[in-house]
């Protein structure tokens, strides 16, 4: 046992540490939450306000406290070091794999604050003898106050930068562990769980440390654990987040977390987007438009025609197209499509790009956007954007919109086609089952009435093609009752019905 | 030890919030409109007479604002060359815009909602400019997609929360809910109703609503009587209503003719699919895209930080005065007319003897814009409008942009709608920037919260006569007759002449102001641009 004089300092410093993580804890918590939540403030005020409760409802409880108060004390301080020290990567791992984020959220805050709570009136209580009643709150108060100010001074300014969330919870927690031990050295010796305590505490260090080294690893397989399959290749656009999953059978692309095609079935899609719109054609094409698209599959299905002298990609994100360029798997896929030189690939805004463009007529224009999820999205289904869209193909020109799902979205589907026909555009609505997906609807469409016969045949030989043939095509265009035609409304720039009526749609699945 | 302790840890919080999402450059910005001061040397009557030989000109334009210009339009379809003298470094009076900043932006009116059949000018105008495109067989214009203000038009922050529209419906109790309804549907009756004399009620130019006595017998009552005179009475009713009168009009409830605030929600004739969406013309630089059109088809002489100060008719013509302001040198020009297209209360200097007789209120605004490195939200709205706020909320001025952009600038508006129109005029010239900028960020804060980490850039504009004010009795025993023609040789031009400030009604003075002077000076015209 150390000196008696040493209890009072040894004590004292631990006020700090305590008060210091206490918030630190508090701050994580409410960066996390409004990072997952949103809503900077609200988050905040919803975690502190459960937090100082928490602590009050602690300091309560500490009567209840009544014998062995360090032994006490060190369990307390060990406890805050392991619940706080894990706080931010289990919220992280239960936000990505389990989802009850909130529950999560405020259990952790209300028992990091009650153990928290409980700590100074132990500490006032166990300094009680040694020190005057007014000396001994005036200095705990005030260190608690000075921990305080460290912590959030700290906290923005070196701690978040330099160390990042997760490093922080458990650089603290290995701080309050080492409270925790500092703690049993003020034990006297004839107490016979010393020992076992030390033990405890040295354990929770070094779980804690061990956590610090390992936890980027653990971020990434908890996002494993999140897309289903190893992540092999992650990468933050100025729109998105790209991500590339690989497991031993199945590559999958991922934008903003949502899957963009499965090596599996993307086959389907691909084909069906760009073999019976060459049909309809009626031609070998050799000039191509291709609007999104970056990975290059479309691309890819295109060059398969021999008679293509030029294909011009334009997709907004310079970072899928470079993806797609360069990166084994994906050009694997799209088999080098993107870096063939008959391909110009240009990272501009589409609607931009439409509007000022004067190339010569395309013979065809393959689209291939995300769905209308949002405004921003919406204006590339607009009347306005499809009245330029017609004027890029010539007169006996082609083009294939892809148009979400005809089945889980139905009315959204056929929004896209009303739109399109205000164009001026004649249709030959198609579907087709990509499991990856469900049922998969594709708007074939030219200036030209004769774009509403259902081909016959393809201009692609069998051996071309993984799924595709040309007896599927008449049930591709028959629409059974369950998807076939509702009435619906114009999209246009000033009154985006089609974003409503899409989200609406999808979110009656979930 | 609680609250002490939660006061440390909040602030610390509001402290790490505001630090978190930018790099602590420290926000800068201009408070522009600094020509009160030179405006104001009309008051202490300049004494020396100009040394140079006086300049020449065919017809002298005073005011470069949307009536100046759309005079200056008129002449020039008939050949006539135009000097327009303007006090301002800019273009474009209350209707001017911005350049500097990752995108054009409005400086005062930012929008043209769909005009009237009877806003003949403005109709011809926008046909030149390629905005309507034309007419359909049912005699209903159609628009350039592009410019009718992309969905969503506006959205409002009602009880910490975003809706879709200014009425929150999905908040609102069934009395709330009820009263609205009732508000629109007397509205709606309102906008097809026609007086006596044949004429709608409420129209744009307000010249050519109908005169029947019972309609017009609105104007004798403040919006907010009227209101009410008909039982309204929820907070949030009278809320929506103060927003309109003060956006068009600069006037509280108290403050707006009861006639004026129908006519902002009861003029809108033409109906058509296009315009089942927004009805609003929207340009990144707001209504300056109609000042920089207007300049470009009239191509008159400009001359800014020139301060007329005296005008003096003559046998055969009219002698102006103006200040150069630039070499604080007096200069004269001799021309053949001049128009005054300048407020009334700035009219009257200029020509004692033969004054403008129409006194008008005339409202203050706060205009700021905000150059923003990120929005700070993902949805995104043309119009963004707070509950509760001290100001009208704000414009995005990229809306209209069809690429994807973090970067913009957001238009935010304040109008000071009280009755001690002088007290908040000369209070608000007396501000600094900083005072300004920081009473800005704090009006958005509730919704925007971060904003002060996104920010460039905040510049301002204090315009202290920003508009005339359509007070109880604004429009007089015998309104819309005030002659354009001052004496045979100066016309007046201006929105204080109708006595509420909108584009259509500028257009229109301009036009007839332009034409009248065709007539005094023997120039043929052909048909008159106005409507009926
Ligand atoms: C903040 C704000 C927002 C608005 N929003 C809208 C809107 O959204 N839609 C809409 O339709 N209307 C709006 N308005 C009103 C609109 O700006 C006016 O209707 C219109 O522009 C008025 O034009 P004007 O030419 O009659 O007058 P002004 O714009 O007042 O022009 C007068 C010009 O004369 C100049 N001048 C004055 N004295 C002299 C002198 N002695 N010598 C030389 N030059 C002089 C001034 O500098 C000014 O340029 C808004 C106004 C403000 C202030």
């Amino acid at each position: 046992m150390l000196p008696r004089r040493y209890v009072p300092p040894v004590l004292l410093a631990s006020v700090v540490v305590i008060a210091t993580s206490g918030l630190v804890y508090e701050l994580l918590a409410g960066t996390i939450a409004s990072y997952v939540l949103g809503d900077s403030v609200a988050q905040f005020s919803i975690v502190i306000g459960l937090y100082l409760f928490a602590m009050g409802v602690g300091s309560y409880l500490s009567k209840y406290i009544e014998q062995r108060l360090l032994e006490r004390f060190v369990e307390v301080e060990l406890a805050v070091a392991l619940v706080g020290g894990v706080s931010a990567p289990l919220l992280f791992a239960v936000y990505t794999s389990w989802g009850a984020f909130r529950a999560a959220l405020y259990i952790t805050v209300s028992v990091i604050g009650m153990l928290v709570g409980l700590e100074i009136p132990l500490l006032i209580r166990l300094l009680k003898f040694r020190l005057e009643l007014k000396d001994l709150v005036a200095r705990v108060l005030a260190l608690d106050y000075v921990g305080a100010l460290v912590a959030s001074l700290m906290f923005p300014l070196i701690l978040v930068p330099k160390l990042g969330i997760h490093r922080t919870s458990l650089a603290f927690g290995l701080l309050n562990a080492a409270v925790a031990l500092a703690a049993t050295f003020l034990m006297p010796v004839e107490h016979r769980s010393r020992i076992r305590m030390r033990i405890q505490c040295v354990a929770v260090m070094a779980g804690l440390i061990f956590g610090a080294i390992f936890i980027d690893k653990g971020v990434v397989r908890a996002e494993s654990a999140y897309f289903g399959a190893p992540i092999i290749y992650n990468a933050q656009s100025p729109y998105q987040r790209v991500v590339i999953t690989q497991s031993p059978r199945t590559t999958r692309l991922y934008l903003n977390g949502n899957l963009q095609f499965s090596s599996d079935d993307e086959a389907r899609y691909h084909e069906v987007l760009v073999h019976p719109a060459v049909a309809v054609l009626g031609r070998k094409p050799r000039r191509v438009l291709v609007l999104g698209g970056g990975d290059g599959l479309a691309v890819r299905e295109l060059l398969k025609y021999d008679g293509i002298e030029r294909i011009l990609l334009v997709d907004l994100d310079a970072k899928v197209t470079e993806v797609f360029r360069n990166v084994p798997v994906a050009t694997q896929l799209n088999r080098g499509s993107l870096n063939d030189p008959r391909v110009e690939v240009r990272n501009e805004d589409a609607f931009t790009w439409i509007q000022q463009s004067d190339e010569p007529a395309f013979d065809l224009a393959v689209v291939d956007f995300p769905d209308p999820s949002n405004y921003a999205l919406g204006k590339l289904y607009s009347l306005t954007f499809f009245r330029y869209l017609r004027e890029r193909v010539g007169v006996h020109g082609a083009v294939v919109v892809q148009s979400t799902s005809p089945y889980y979205a139905r009315k959204a589907f056929w929004t896209v086609a009303t739109t399109m026909e205000a164009a001026d555009f004649h249709l030959l609505p198609m579907h087709c089952y990509v499991p990856s997906f469900g049922e998969w609807g594709f708007l074939v469409a030219g200036p030209e009435s004769r774009v509403k016969q259902a081909p016959r045949e393809l201009l692609l030989g069998p051996d071309k093609l993984r799924f595709l043939e040309p007896s599927l095509l008449p049930e591709m265009v028959q629409f059974p009752r369950d998807m076939s035609r509702v009435e619906a409304p114009v999209q246009r720039l000033n009154d985006q019905p089609l974003v409503s009526i899409y989200t609406r749609e999808w979110d009656s699945w979930k | 030890m609680m609250r002490r302790r939660e006061l440390l840890q909040t602030t610390a919080v509001a402290w790490f919030a505001e630090q978190a999402l930018g790099d602590d450059r420290r926000i800068t910005g201009e408070l522009k409109g600094a020509s009160h001061a030179v405006g104001h040397l009309l008051r202490t009557a300049i004494e020396r007479p100009p040394s140079n030989p006086p300049e020449r000109a065919e017809v002298v334009v005073i005011g470069s604002g949307a009536s100046g210009l759309s005079c200056a339009w008129r002449l020039a379809s008939v050949g006539v060359p135009t000097r327009i003298l303007e006090l301002e470094s800019f273009v474009g009076g209350t209707s001017t815009w911005g350049e500097d900043g990752v995108t054009p932006h409005p400086w005062g009116a930012h929008y043209l909602p769909v005009p009237e059949p009877g806003a003949k000018g403005a109709l011809r105008l926008l046909s030149e400019l390629g905005v309507l495109t034309g007419w359909d067989a049912a005699g209903r214009p159609r628009f350039r997609d592009e410019m009718l203000c992309h969905a969503p038009e506006e959205r409002l922050f009602y009880r910490g929360q975003w809706f879709d529209g200014l009425v929150p419906r999905s908040a609102l109790s069934a009395s709330e809910r009820h009263e609205v309804d009732r508000f629109l549907s007397i509205v709606e009756s309102f906008s097809e109703r026609r007086g006596r004399d044949g004429k709608p009620a409420f129209t744009l130019p307000g010249a050519l609503s109908s005169t029947d006595p019972e309609l017009l017998a609105l104007d004798r009552l403040s919006m907010d009587r009227w209101l009410r005179e008909q039982g309204f009475s929820t907070p949030l009713l009278r809320w929506l209503v103060e927003y309109a009168t003060l956006d068009d009009f600069g006037a509280s409830l108290e403050q707006c003719s009861a006639w004026a605030g129908l006519l902002y929600f009861a003029a809108r004739a033409f109906e058509s699919d296009q315009l089942g969406g927004s009805r609003y013309l929207v340009w990144p630089e707001g209504n300056g895209y109609l000042m920089r059109g207007l300049r470009d088809l009239a191509r008159p002489e400009i001359q800014n930080a020139a301060l007329a100060y005296a005008l003096r008719e003559t046998r055969d013509g009219v002698e102006i005065d103006y200040v150069d302001v630039a070499t604080e040198t007096t200069r004269r020009i001799t021309a053949r007319a001049a128009v005054l297209a300048v407020p009334g209360f700035i009219a009257r200097r200029l020509v004692p003897k033969a004054p403008p007789r129409l006194e008008r209120t005339t409202s203050s605004w706060l205009v700021a814009n905000l150059h923003l490195r990120r929005r700070p939200d993902a949805t995104q709205a043309w119009d963004s409008i707070l509950y509760g706020a001290r100001g009208l909320g704000y414009v995005d001025a990229d809306h209209q942009r069809l690429r994807d952009g973090e970067r913009t600038v957001w238009t935010y508006f304040r109008a000071h709608g009280g009755a001690d129109t002088p007290g908040i005029r000369h209070g608000l010239l007396q501000k600094k920037w900083a005072a300004h900028a920081s009473s800005v960020v704090a009006d958005l804060a509730p919704a925007h919260p971060e904003l002060s980490g996104e920010l460039e850039r905040i510049d301002l504009m204090v315009w202290g006569h920003a508009m005339p004010r359509p007070t109880p009795g604004f429009l007089g025993d015998t309104p819309w007759s005030h002659p354009p023609m001052l004496s045979r040789r100066i016309a007046w031009a201006h929105v204080d002449l109708t006595g509420f400030a909108l584009f259509e009604e500028a257009n229109a003075h301009g036009l007839r102001a332009a034409e009248a002077i065709c007539d005094a000076l023997g120039v043929e015209r052909g048909e008159t641009w106005l409507g009926a």
